[in-house]
């Protein structure tokens, strides 16, 4: 069964929208900035939302019905902010699908919510009240601190009956949503499913705590710093705040609804490295492109484009090349490949729904982003996206996800004709 | 602390967690469920109330609370 996309919505650091997405991603902009120093040692860049008003985000989606407005104003007004990006991107993408006019049977849709520890950040705003007084906890607490309150919350406002619940897979945790939303609607269990890459809001702790690993760019000068992924100066990731969501659906369902079907998710790959540690490898990032390019019934010269994972950390980067060459062969050179964490920084659980949004509107917009800060390149045989907007005509793409335990993803979406 | 002014804070905070209502519809006479309150709305208002006022109120002595005056004399109690 054929699954396709027929929804896509974003909010992140460069856009609100998805066309204010696709002219960012034409552009080159840079949401990552420096952001006040914590004095604990943590990251002091990051690509995050600005301006975000959920009461003037959610009025923006005119064309949904005023209820499901009314119904997303009271559900979640006062909700932690990262639910409300996640509602309003999911908004975007059930308004683009139609779901709205042409609607789908409550009980064949699915929700999957892509991400874990994704409210760390609002319990640890609320810690000082806890110490002051418990009683004093907001009641609401107990609902959102756990990350299924964005199922709870989004399956309400949208009237979704079907199948639905949270994945997890580190950085790669949107491209395990997308893996299992696929599976939901190939399985016949759902005629369409959301898939959302949920804005992860993490504590001060954690992210000192990433910052300890050597992962993070910019905590000892960050005037000097960048996000520069397949530089040789890279050093590691930006945070980034962003929150994505997808529609996927039967083929046959987009067209019994008159739904326009944006691109196709042809196949995919998700296997485990038998890894505990953030080390990533080769060989088990070669497998799962294999398998995903197998998966879809394309070979590696098919392959136009790389939405590559490339956090800007050193052996991140180097990994993600070698296993790239060993994947592609002798196509090694062919496909573009560029990395958009650049841009948007590393947006966590959301990364991979993020990324997919990406690809989707280089593949339908004819182009590939530019690579931000390369200036030494680590590889001169990798088609390595230069620094300004390239022109491409984009048929097939694969978008990778790793994340740290050994989660190694790869999804291959095509054109539509 | 009158008994006046709990029930303003109590009303405030039902405002605040029901904002599609006017302030008139707050009365001493009402019950949140009435008003639209879910069983966390109710509990908002609760906590909100107890943390502006400064108060705690045990959770188990809530059950005797039947409509707002109910609400605003056990806060008072503990005032």
């Amino acid at each position: 069964m054929r699954v396709v996309v027929t929804g896509m919505g974003i909010v992140c650091s460069i856009a609100s929208t998805v066309p204010s997405f696709t002219r960012a991603l034409r552009a080159g902009r840079c949401g990552i900035g420096p952001v006040p120093d914590p004095g604990d040692g943590g990251p002091r860049l990051a690509a995050l939302v600005k301006g975000f008003r959920f009461k003037d985000a959610v009025a923006a989606r005119h064309r949904l019905p005023e209820e499901t407005r009314r119904g997303a104003l009271r559900a979640a007004s006062r909700s932690p902010e990262p639910l409300q990006m996640d509602l309003v991107a999911a908004m975007q993408a059930f308004e683009q699908a139609g779901l709205h006019e042409a609607k789908a049977d409550p009980e064949r849709m699915g929700l999957v919510v892509a991400g874990h520890n994704l409210s760390s950040g609002y319990a640890h705003d609320l810690h000082p009240k806890y110490e002051d007084n418990p009683a004093h906890l907001p009641a609401r607490f107990a609902l959102h601190f756990m990350d299924t309150d964005r199922v709870g919350t989004l399956s309400q406002v949208f009237g979704i009956r079907g199948e639905g619940y949270t994945v997890g897979g580190a950085s790669a945790s949107g491209n395990v949503g997308i893996i299992n939303a696929g599976r939901l609607v190939e399985s016949g269990a759902v005629d369409v499913c959301l898939v959302v890459g949920a804005m992860t809001d993490l504590s001060p702790m954690e992210k000192r705590g990433l910052a300890t690993l050597g992962a993070v760019a910019g905590v000892e000068e960050p005037n000097k710093a960048r996000c520069r992924p397949f530089d040789e100066d890279h050093e590691g990731f930006v945070p980034g705040q962003g929150a994505g969501c997808v529609v996927l659906e039967s083929a046959r369902s987009a067209a019994a609804r008159g739904a326009t079907a944006l691109a196709e998710l042809c196949g995919y790959d998700l296997k485990l490295d038998a890894n505990s540690l953030p080390d990533p490898r080769e060989e088990g990032e070669a497998k799962v492109m294999v398998n995903a390019m197998a998966n879809a019934g394309v070979g590696a010269r098919d392959i136009d484009y790389v939405n590559a994972h490339a956090t800007a950390t050193p052996s991140g980067d180097l990994a993600e090349l070698a296993a790239l060459r060993r994947a592609l062969g002798d196509s090694f050179g062919r496909p573009w490949v560029n990395s958009t964490k650049g841009l948007v920084g590393h947006c966590m659980c959301a990364a991979g729904v993020v990324e997919a949004i990406a690809t989707v509107v280089q593949m339908r917009h004819g182009f590939v982003h530019p690579n931000l800060n390369l200036r030494h390149p680590i590889n001169d045989d990798c088609r390595l996206a230069p620094g300004r907007l390239r022109d491409a005509d984009i048929r097939y793409a694969l978008s990778n996800s790793f994340g740290f335990g050994g989660f190694n993803t790869c999804i291959v979406l095509g054109r539509e004709r | 602390m009158t008994n006046t002014q709990i029930f303003e804070t109590v009303k405030e905070n039902v405002l605040k967690v029901l904002p599609d209502l006017r302030p008139g519809d707050v009365t001493a006479e009402g019950t949140l469920t009435d008003l639209g309150a879910n069983s966390v709305d109710r509990a908002d208002v609760v906590t909100m109330s107890m943390e502006d006022l400064g108060l705690t109120v045990p959770v188990s002595e809530f059950q005797e609370v039947h409509d707002i005056r109910s609400l605003v004399d056990l806060l008072a109690r503990h005032s």
